[in-house]
């Protein structure tokens, strides 16, 4: 079990990684303003990755604790911990080149949504209940 | 009377002119500058810089500085907070958009120099001495300055809180002959 947990979380990190990757790009192109210096492409994609890996621990744990209560719980933990972290990102204080500070949540809110969306999304190809 | 009035005018053109001379060197400002402030809570820059800087090393009591701070182009790094300093909580930009600094005295101190003048802001006017220093460069020069301010003097923000009363400000602005 713990096995196919981690494949999945290691698949969706690295899915969500990608999705965010384009979706930089495509935030960059739409705003002109650059945040590479905030969010370079590797940070992005090891924060996925980091967060599909703690998914799968988590997911892991609960289901071995909770039983069949134990997916329900995560699924609600995972979506509730991905809306606490956009605390970081409102908190965040940029360098000050960045002229539009504003509009670093538009490109890095969507993105702590991308783990959850990718393992809800790939869930049934790995584990199925 | 006819008689007099050419030698009036030319003493009038010779006065006139001498004056250009006395007058000091005027800079323009490049761009590159720096206005920042820092308190143990918050810190950031101001963008809009402009004005007018006239300076003379060899006389700096025929200087001028005349600049303005466009209070609406401050950075904190943090949108929320850029938002927060901008409301009429603390500077309020509709207000009062800019911060206003206009010389009246300058004196020559140590290695640098001092100049006086009263600084506006948020609506209050009130003297500040700036204690600054000139540097010749390639391209021109370079002023860099630094002084602390109450903020609770120009009544930005309520007395007390998170945000430190004294606030430093540091200058640094690159200039153009």
């Amino acid at each position: 079990m713990f096995k196919k947990a981690l494949l999945l979380g290691i698949v969706s990190g690295l899915l969500a990684g990608v999705a965010a990757l384009v979706y930089a790009k495509v935030y960059y192109s739409s705003t002109e303003e650059d945040f590479s210096k905030v969010a370079w492409p590797v940070r992005i994609v090891a924060a996925s990755l980091f967060g599909g890996v703690l998914a799968a621990i988590g997911y892991w744990a609960l289901d071995k604790v909770l039983k069949q209560k134990g997916e329900i719980i995560f699924n609600l933990l995972f979506t509730t911990l991905s809306f606490v972290s956009l605390l970081a990102p409102f908190a965040a204080k940029l360098p000050l080149e960045i002229q539009n500070p504003a509009l670093f949540y538009g490109m890095a809110v969507p993105m702590h949504f991308f783990p959850a969306l990718a393992w809800f999304t790939i869930k049934p190809l790995f584990i199925k209940k | 009377m006819k008689k007099i009035i050419y030698p009036v005018i030319a003493v009038a053109l010779l006065v006139g002119s001498a004056f250009t001379f006395i007058a000091g060197q005027n800079w323009q400002i490049a761009d590159g500058y720096s206005i920042a402030f820092s308190s143990n809570d918050a810190s950031g820059i101001f963008k809009g810089f402009k004005g007018t800087l006239v300076f003379d090393e060899a006389n700096p009591a025929g200087s001028k500085f005349d600049v303005t701070v466009d209070v609406a182009t401050i950075n904190t790094g943090n949108g929320l907070q850029n938002k927060h300093a901008k409301s009429d909580e603390w500077f309020d930009v509709t207000k009062y958009p800019t911060i206003h600094f206009a010389s009246q005295k300058f004196v020559k101190a140590g290695s640098g120099y001092q100049v006086t003048g009263d600084l506006e802001a948020h609506g209050v006017k009130k003297p500040v001495t700036i204690p600054f220093s000139f540097a010749k460069t390639a391209k021109g020069g370079q002023f860099t300055g630094s002084f602390n301010l109450n903020r609770n003097d120009f009544k930005i923000g309520k007395p007390g809180g998170d945000v430190g009363e004294e606030i430093k400000v540091d200058l640094s602005v690159p200039v153009t002959k």
